[in-house]
């Protein structure tokens, strides 16, 4: 039987430009914060794996190797150290990765520091990058980047399903609320369907990116990190910490096609769907016990269909659960607490942790005044790789 | 003696792949086929036929990208998900007046394209049939 898995850190620093410093030091930044919030950074000496989660350094930074770098950094030599990438989902297969080695018994106590420094380059080139994860070939040569597929995506879910422009807006409000309230957030600046949908001067204030997805519905070139330190809370190093595990309940993953358009249905995510149903497996629950989510929502369109694929909502219909507010702070079911992506920032291989990062802070009671959700039990975090071929579901639970 | 210039630029296609062994077809090539799992050498190619990708195609999605990447000198690019005939999907780039419609017969063809750094890539483009 695996031993019980927790959380006993967290660190993560503000999101927004980082990129006049060093990857590495802004990786190790969160995970001294990690240390700091266990009970000091003498626990470093304790760690018996460090993974770092990086999707690009080498492209956005000219740096490779950042996990031999990170251990060096923060005096952590000889602690084995290697680097996780599964592109966007860098994050949250790092944490995975780090319970599959303690849940083998190859180690008790793991840090998971994860980070990226994307504004060392100019947004034109950010994107470039981000799309080297499409297929070669067949995608990337073509001149399609992330936001490409995901105007297709979403023209295809509005001829479907009735979803308009305006519902797109309705949850950047939304998740700019809550970034605003989140001091780890990029943007904290909320924003008014007036300004980006109602206003006469809303379609250039909120203009195309990739038609119909317009600029408030997509996340922004964001650099941070964020770091998680696991532990197995049945070995007798779990008592040198001082914060009380949140555990981690279920964990898993799935892939789809790395052509979008070998998909069956493209609307359908069949790896977020699979990982989902993997890890409430694992759980022992299913989607009504979930008290909020934090999902992958990279373009707004992604919040939408992950809520629907986890079993939060009916196909079709997620929108007009955003509609009738049950995805807000004090709504049925609170989606994007922390901002999400769209409004806290997607440093890609930093989300996953990050996401994570929101879920612990949840669950403790940690966050600020008016974000804290109330009396949270399980919460449940999509970490997307690609455009949904590589998926990692998590779910924490408060004991 | 082989006089180069004699022979013209080849016009560049992009090509579907069939397995031999059970008559699948993929785009992209894929190294194992999915049905009878025959496998495909890159080099050779061998027991895989390759045959034109082009001709008549049916618009599934498409959007109209402003924000381009780097290299690219355009103020916008249209692109498009189709399906062939023969069942086999892709995406590529739209080139025509106005916008695109749902369900719309469009042709594709094949260019070489050179905005980005390297060796040019064959790129598809859709245009009205």
């Amino acid at each position: 039987m695996a031993p019980r898995i927790g959380i006993v850190g967290a660190g993560h620093c503000r999101f927004g430009n980082s990129s006049d410093y060093d990857l590495v030091d802004v990786i190790a930044y969160a995970a001294n914060e990690a240390f700091v919030d266990a009970g000091g950074l003498a626990l470093r000496k304790e760690v018996d794996q460090v993974l770092v989660a990086n999707m690009a350094g080498g492209l956005f930074n000219r740096e490779t190797a950042v996990a031999s770098a990170l251990v060096s950094r923060m005096d952590m030599e000889p602690c084995p150290a290697e680097l996780v990438e599964n592109g966007p989902a860098s994050g949250a297969s790092a944490v995975k990765l780090g319970y599959m080695a303690i849940a083998s018994g190859m180690a008790d106590v793991v840090l998971v520091a994860a980070g990226e420094v994307m504004r060392s380059v100019t947004g034109w080139e950010a994107t470039d990058i981000v799309a080297t994860m499409a297929h070669k070939e067949a995608e990337y040569n073509m001149g399609l980047t992330l936001p490409g597929f995901a105007g297709m995506f979403t023209r295809l879910y509005m001829q479907k399903y009735g979803l308009t422009e305006r519902d797109l807006a309705l949850v950047a409000v939304k998740d700019h609320d809550n970034a605003a309230k989140n001091i780890y957030a990029h943007v904290q600046i909320p924003v008014t369907i007036e300004a980006i949908a109602d206003g006469p001067e809303a379609s250039v204030v909120n203009n195309y990116v990739a038609e119909p997805l317009r600029m408030y519905s997509t996340c922004p070139i964001t650099d941070g990190s964020a770091a998680v330190i696991l532990v197995n809370m049945d070995s007798p190093k779990a008592r040198l910490f001082k914060k009380k595990p949140i555990r981690i309940a279920g964990i898993a993953s799935a892939t789809d096609t790395h052509c979008v358009h070998n998909r069956k249905d493209p609307l359908v995510l069949d790896a977020v769907r699979l990982s989902a149903e993997k890890a409430y497996k694992m759980a022992g629950i299913g989607p009504k016990d979930i008290s909020f989510a934090e999902l992958h929502d990279a373009f707004v369109i992604f919040e939408l269909l992950i809520s629907e694929e986890v079993g939060f909502f009916e196909r079709g219909t997620s929108f007009l659960a955003v509609r009738n507010h049950e995805t807000d702070l004090r709504g049925r079911l609170p989606i994007n607490t922390s901002g999400g992506l769209k409004a806290k920032g997607h440093p890609v291989g930093a989300t996953g942790v990050s996401q994570i990062f929101e879920l612990v802070r949840q669950l403790r009671g940690e966050a600020e005044e008016g974000r804290q959700v109330k009396d949270p039990k399980y919460g449940m975090a999509v970490n997307f790789g690609g455009f949904g071929n590589n998926v990692v579901t998590t779910i924490l639970a408060k004991d | 003696m082989i006089d180069f210039s004699a022979y013209g630029e080849q016009t560049p296609h992009i090509h579907g792949f069939r397995c031999q062994k059970c008559g699948t077809i993929y785009y992209p090539a894929p190294m194992v086929c999915g049905k009878c799992d025959a496998t495909r050498d890159p080099v050779t190619g061998r027991g895989w036929e390759e045959f034109d990708l082009e001709g008549r195609c049916t618009l599934l999605t498409w959007t109209r990208v402003w924000n381009l990447p780097e290299g690219f000198n355009k103020k916008f690019l249209m692109f498009g998900m189709v399906s062939f005939p023969n069942g086999l999907k892709a995406s590529g780039r739209i080139e025509m007046e106005g916008d695109p419609k749902i369900g719309m017969a469009l042709v594709a063809r094949t260019i070489e394209a050179d905005e980005r750094p390297g060796k040019p890539v064959k790129v598809f483009v859709f245009e009205l049939a």
